[in-house]
């Protein structure tokens, strides 16, 4: 007879039948039963059971919890088993997470980054400055209370043990993930940021400004990163009136100069104002919209024809090279804002991204070539710009091949590439993205969002598959080598289990939307309140977002190809054709079941080749524990990212593309293939260009080229530093002369501030200007 | 006429300063390794070069 039973902390208490009783009748209850009499019944059983077991010896609390799972399972009740069970790890983790939790903080309060993983999961934030770490005791006691009273114990468990990963849980009750901002749409007219309304910009410094502004503010409504798909189209009506301002004021110099026009910037501006009123015409850079004719025509009336067309041509001339170095000083302001300007309570600037590269209008060029001009100059001290991301729309019959409009602009995105790492190329001529390509309109070229994200078809308005105003909603990962290692070598069980993993990853995208659903557009007043996202803007600010939102996507993500098919075959699939084959059908299946998930719910489900940041450990950390070491599989500190082909595989370059490509088509939440080069690339151009454009051949949808980007802040230098800087000649953390400096031309204005480099001579000298 | 003698092979700067190294994680360029967690600091170090050359020219 058991009397007493011994708690968790040793201490002995009575034993009390009716608890188990209680216990087993709550998990019945979940299911739909009423009959607490069977649940007496089984407790009894659970008592016989135990004396069975343990005879005179007080049993522990987890036995008489394994003893009523044994029990529940041998009289056939193993859904009431499995509810049980679910309610007791629940428990467990309740009285787990206050410890957990305090440790945490403890760990985030008295540990430098250094030795806290915690503090450095994302590498864009600081752990170690005050806001840092305020940010992080929020995120992690959002996190814990999140898996233990928001969600569905179901999904809390699975991310627990790291069957799935949830993304971005400390925000699973607050926002969605990124959205794509349509600038010309919110400088219409000016835009409130919340905190004061700004007027529509005048010129192409304040366009740049404004724009830095919308993505700080967006970045405060959701926590991904923020895109603005149309960057050079946006920024071209900045240029616009930048140029028409240059304009009159050139003219009426000349005129002043040459005439001897009195009132000269009052009269031609009255003109300028006339020809506007009459004929709708100004200036502008083409210079082919009859503006000309018109003005010399009055200019004719005031002065000798032939002068009036000499102050023209000045004029034309000095505001088109005005504008120019304009656009670049806003382009180089904007790099520089994007770069110090913070969001999230001072600790991380926002994560931007920029679309551009098809706008074939003289405004966009001019756009397109300054801001990557101010990128491989890089910012005051020529260091390398971290944000934002800027992606290089590729496309046929505008920039790929010789002779098209922007083809120069597509070399010089291959050179600044090469030095800086940014931008990445997208490619509209993938038969995937080419599908919903308009010519001439920006909405209908897919863009990509921070590191990968992909949001373009709309099963809930398929009128509207387009890149404005949308973006992710939320992604959830799934550990695919997890079940491969679970499946043993069996294919067909390795199916089965997926098939259930994506089953709970599709209730539980669905779950969270419904918490996103219910929140009101005043809870996001740039987002939804300025009408940024798709649909919002006919919205009040008492109404629910649910509607609108269902423009976004419920995003199904994987980690671990590679690791996945080495468990199943014994090879990965840069090793093996048959894994190859294998990965796609995986992959396509996933794909697959995301699509009839749409076709019937009428929600976007897609399918994202995941990023890894915080996960890429985490699965295999767990694995590791779980199943010991396997080789090729658990033997390294990460999973391979998504479907990438391992980091530490010997493979060509155009191998790695041509294999990773067809991968693209089927992950239309997003992807990005990387190709890792030797040497400085800036000295190879050939070969960069070459591995970019197998990356459009291939059917790539979204690409970039890694290489190593040292830079000596004491010289100056940028390019490979192996342990020698090879300008001028120091190894990390020793001094050099102040007269090698100056023999080497890297030594200006010394002060015990800034090391005495400011700028550098050589790269200046070796810049060459393209021609607009 | 100089009113300070000093002897600029002597003046050395830069003593304990690092050099830098940007590389991208998952998309993002990071400025310094330190700011990477372990796995990822792990994932940078195995990552091997990638041959430009097509398989023709190295037969
Ligand atoms: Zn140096």
């Amino acid at each position: 007879m058991i009397r007493q039973i011994v708690k968790r902390d040793g201490r002995t208490v009575p034993f009390d039948e009716k608890k188990i009783a209680d216990a087993i009748f709550k998990a019945a209850k979940v299911l739909g039963g009423d009959n607490y009499e069977m649940a007496q019944d089984l407790a009894h059983q659970v008592v016989l059971y135990l004396e069975q077991q343990y005879g005179e010896v007080e049993p522990t609390v987890e036995q008489v919890q394994d003893a009523v799972e044994h029990t529940l399972i041998e009289n056939g009740h193993s859904r009431t088993a499995k509810e049980y069970i679910l309610y007791r790890a629940q428990r467990t983790r309740v009285r787990e997470m206050n410890t957990k939790l305090m440790k945490i903080y403890e760990d985030l309060t008295f540990q430098d980054a250094e030795d806290n993983d915690v503090k450095r999961e994302n590498a864009n934030i600081d752990g170690d400055t005050p806001m840092g770490t305020m940010l992080k005791y929020g995120s992690e006691g959002a996190k814990q209370f999140c898996e233990m009273y928001i969600l569905d114990p179901a999904y809390s468990k699975a991310h627990i043990d790291g069957d799935i990963h949830i993304h971005d849980m400390d925000f699973y009750t607050l926002t969605t993930t990124c959205c794509q901002i349509d600038i010309e749409k919110l400088f219409r007219g000016g835009f409130s940021t919340g905190h004061g309304f700004l007027r529509e910009p005048n010129d192409i410094q304040s366009y740049a400004a404004l724009g830095c502004i919308a993505i700080q503010s967006n970045q405060n409504d959701q926590h991904g990163g923020q895109s603005i798909p149309n960057f050079d189209y946006g920024m071209a009506h900045g240029v616009v009136k930048t140029f028409r301002k240059l304009y009159r004021k050139n003219l009426a110099k000349a005129c002043e100069l040459l005439c001897g026009m009195e009132n000269a910037e009052e009269t031609i501006k009255g003109m300028m104002n006339a020809i506007q009123e009459e004929t709708g015409l100004y200036p502008i850079l083409a210079d082919d919209n009859g503006y000309r004719e018109e003005e010399a025509k009055r200019l004719g009336e005031m002065m000798d024809p032939a002068l009036a067309e000499h102050c023209q041509q000045f004029a034309h001339k000095s505001a088109a090279q005005e504008t120019d170095r304009s656009t670049f000083q806003a382009m180089e302001a904007l790099v520089h804002n994007l770069n110090t300007m913070h969001s999230r309570a001072g600790a991380q600037v926002p994560f931007s991204s920029i679309n551009y590269g098809t706008d074939t209008s003289p405004e966009g060029r001019m756009v397109i070539k300054n801001i990557l001009l101010a990128t491989e100059a890089g910012l005051g001290n020529g260091e390398t710009a971290i944000f934002p991301i800027h992606i290089f729309k590729v496309k046929e019959g505008i920039n790929y091949n010789e002779g098209e409009p922007n083809y120069d602009l597509f070399k010089l995105a291959c050179r600044v590439s090469a030095k800086r790492l940014f931008p990445n190329f997208s490619f509209l001529d993938a038969p995937f993205n080419l599908q919903y390509y308009k010519p001439g309109d920006p909405n209908t070229e897919v863009a990509y969002m921070g590191c990968r994200t992909r949001v373009m078809a709309n099963v809930h308005d398929p009128s509207r598959e387009t890149t404005f105003g949308r973006g992710n909603l939320s992604f959830t990962s799934v550990n695919l080598p997890r079940l491969a290692i679970k499946a043993n070598h069996d294919v067909d069980l390795f199916f089965e289990m997926l098939d259930h993993e994506i089953d709970l990853v599709i209730d539980q995208l669905m779950a969270r939307f419904r918490l996103q659903a219910s929140k009101k557009v005043r809870n996001y007043p740039f987002l939804m309140g300025q009408g940024v996202w798709l649909d919002s803007d006919k919205l009040s600010p008492d109404d629910e977002v649910g509607e609108v939102l269902k423009h976004g996507t419920l995003t199904m993500g994987f980690i671990g190809l590679a690791e996945c098919l080495k468990a199943l075959t014994g090879y990965h699939h840069g090793e093996s054709a048959e894994s190859q084959k294998l990965g796609l059908e995986i992959i396509g299946y996933m794909r697959k079941r995301m699509d009839e998930e749409s076709q019937k719910t009428g929600f976007n489900y897609s399918l994202i080749a995941t990023p890894a940041e915080g996960l890429s450990g985490r699965f295999v950390r767990i694995d590791k524990k779980r199943y010991g070491i396997i080789p090729g599989v658990t033997d390294r500190e990460y999973y391979t990212n998504s479907f990438h082909i391992p980091v530490y595989y010997e493979i060509n370059a155009f191998d790695k593309i041509r294999l990773e490509a067809p991968y693209h088509a089927l992950t239309n939440g997003g992807h990005i293939t990387y190709v890792e080069l030797d040497g400085d690339p800036s000295k190879n151009l050939e070969a960069f260009e070459a591995v970019v454009r197998c990356m459009k051949e291939a059917g790539v949808g979204y690409g970039s080229v890694n290489h190593p980007v040292d830079r000596d802040p004491v010289c100056g230098y940028t390019g490979i530093i192996d342990d020698v800087c090879p300008r001028c000649g120091r190894r990390e953390g020793e001094g050099v002369s102040v007269a090698h400096l100056k023999r080497i031309g890297a030594y200006k204005n010394y002060n015990a501030d800034t090391i005495g480099y400011h700028g550098d001579p050589h790269e200046e000298a070796d810049r060459i200007p393209n021609k607009v | 006429m100089q009113t300070t003698q000093y002897n600029e092979e002597e003046i050395m700067i830069g003593e304990g300063v690092g050099f830098e190294r940007i590389r991208r994680i998952t998309g993002y360029l990071v400025g310094t390794l330190d700011r990477f967690n372990n796995a990822k600091r792990a994932e940078e170090r195995d990552r091997v070069k990638h041959s430009v050359t097509s398989p023709m020219e190295r037969i």
